[in-house]
């Protein structure tokens, strides 16, 4: 066989295994959630018999819907504000010379502390739950600007010194030059800190004690049994939580991809 | 430019950093209690506490050990993936996606996912550990087994990340090099080798760092899969951290006092990250 063979047949079989090793967790937790305590103890990879009933079980154990509006709430909160906030930052830092660099440097530094420290002083200041969209919008922050910053360089000045000419204020030149040229960057930034602050643990473990306002994150620890009775519902509920972040990550395929490649490595 | 534009970002810096360490210092110098904060000046006990907390000693050392190792996992597995793609050729596409969904999957569902794989029970290898000879073998039932067990979960999630940013590095290297090289008879390693890899080499590193910075802010995984055990194997610093404040004792100012000290530890590491980083690109040029 020719190298060119061998190296098509081998960069196929890579991805492949990859590609089975990024499914099989998720799929496998597919599997238990359709079989009965008996079908599962019995072990193996596919159910002898399909049912549903830990579907319906898995809402009535604990509040999933429930949680799953909180999720969804806490996540829509909190990426608006991560946007609001970074918008305007990530223009500075693209924009604004040595100050706007040394902001980018202390935006990214302050990513780089493990998030444990600020639960302690957070939890004096906030002691609510509403307080969890707005810790998680301003926590993602570094995030976004880092993924955005690319993407506002690379709009040519002149397109904005144009409009400066034809008499707009910088704010307004962000608004309806640079702002409709960073869109997909925009989205792509969007939905990672949609992910970002859906999939959030720490914060929301330690600010939302009361049951009515966890996010599912903190619903799916707390179904914690180790009976074999519970794996089903386990999966079920856990899957509740992946299925829409799979959807989405699907559906916006292409701008996510496109958004973190292009913007993040410089 | 209108300096007011930077009033959000300010502001952001102030919740998310700055009240944040200068309540965690004033924390860990001080008594105080979840409800009541800062009693009282407490010198430098809540230091001793801390240091003398057999938990929290070792934990520091775990982090950043796990953080090394699983970013070592990523980044080898998540290049790898990435050379293939790039020598399949073609778009990401579909199969590039289903790469990608580790990524997106909640850290809690991840956890609850592999526990549930894994069971020695119910588990998806109980007929393989059957044929080994090692029927019922629980790879969280050790420490050793559970903390390398944690490290592949980690890294399952995070490869993408790598994947993802040197895949795009390696589209950016320009075709006339590889061209060229092919031209002076250099086959496809070779290639790899010493053409595209000194030029994706500083991506590389930059994916490196920020792996490390997300692997030592693992909490999650372990709250879910081992809750720190067996005994204090995967206790890492982030999570007796938090054990410290809000679980048992309520010790706010010991865990403010850890805090500090798993910042300067974080800090250190990244600070060595970043020479490395820094050597290479140099010597590049």
């Amino acid at each position: 066989m020719s190298a060119p063979v061998v190296r098509a047949f081998g960069s196929r079989a890579v991805l492949a295994v990859a590609a089975v090793l990024a499914l099989a967790p998720v799929l496998f937790l597919v599997s238990l959630s359709l079989r009965g305590v008996d079908d599962i103890s019995n072990g193996g990879w596919l159910p002898t018999r399909v049912r549903w009933d830990n579907w319906p079980a898995a809402f009535d154990t604990v509040p999933l819907a429930r949680m799953l509006a909180n999720s969804w709430l806490i996540a829509l909160g909190a990426t608006l504000l991560t946007v609001l906030v970074a918008v305007p930052t990530a223009y500075l830092t693209a924009r604004g010379g040595r100050r706007g660099q040394r902001l980018y440097s202390v935006l990214l530094a302050a990513y780089c502390a493990p998030p444990v420290i600020a639960v302690l002083p957070l939890y004096f200041l906030l002691k609510s739950v509403l307080g969890l969209a707005l810790v998680d919008g301003l926590a993602n922050v570094p995030v976004a600007v880092w993924l955005l910053d690319g993407f506002v360089r690379r709009v040519p000045r002149e397109l904005e010194e144009a409009g400066w000419v034809d008499g707009l204020s910088v704010v307004a030149g962000v608004r309806r030059v640079v702002l409709p040229l960073v869109l997909p960057g925009l989205v792509a930034a969007s939905l990672v800190c949609f992910f970002l602050a859906y999939n959030e643990f720490l914060f929301a473990v330690s600010f939302a004690q009361s049951p009515s306002a966890q996010p599912l994150t903190v619903g799916l620890s707390l179904f914690q049994g180790d009976r074999t009775v519970q794996f089903g519902q386990q999966a079920a509920a856990s899957l509740v939580a992946i299925v829409p972040v799979y959807l989405l990550a699907v559906a916006a395929q292409r701008l996510l991809i496109g958004g973190l490649s292009q913007g993040a490595v410089k | 430019m209108p300096l007011w534009l930077a009033v959000p970002a300010v502001v952001s810096l102030l919740v998310i950093a700055g009240y944040p360490t200068v309540v965690g210092i004033a924390l860990a110098f001080t008594n105080s209690s979840l409800a009541r904060p800062l009693r009282s000046f407490a010198g430098f006990d809540n230091f001793v506490a801390a240091a003398e907390s057999v938990a929290f000693a070792g934990s520091l050392l775990r982090s950043a050990v796990f953080a090394v190792l699983a970013t070592a996992l990523s980044v080898v597995a998540g290049v790898a993936a990435a050379v293939a793609l790039d020598a399949r050729g073609g778009r990401f596409g579909l199969l590039g996606t289903v790469l990608l969904l580790p990524m997106v999957t909640p850290p809690v569902s991840v956890g609850v996912a592999w526990k549930l794989l894994l069971a020695p029970v119910g588990g998806a290898f109980t007929g393989l550990w059957d044929a080994l000879g090692i029927a019922g073998f629980n790879p969280l039932g050790s420490g050793v087994g559970a903390f390398s067990t944690l490290l592949v979960m980690h890294a399952w999630q995070w490869t993408p990340l790598v994947t993802l940013l040197v895949y795009a590095a390696l589209l950016g290297v320009p075709a006339e090099l590889r061209e060229a090289a092919a031209l002076d008879g250099a086959g496809w390693l070779r290639t790899l080798r010493s053409v595209v890899g000194p030029q994706v080499a500083p991506s590389v590193l930059a994916v490196a760092v920020l792996e490390l910075v997300i692997a030592f802010k693992v909490f999650d995984l372990i709250v879910v899969v081992t809750s720190g055990g067996p005994g204090v194997s995967t206790t890492v610093a982030s999570f007796e951290v938090f054990r410290t404040a809000f679980r048992g004792s309520f010790e706010v100012g010991t865990a403010a006092a850890e805090t500090l000290l798993l910042g300067l530890v974080v800090g250190v590491v990244l600070a060595v990250a970043g020479l490395v980083t820094r050597r290479v690109r140099d010597a590049d040029r």
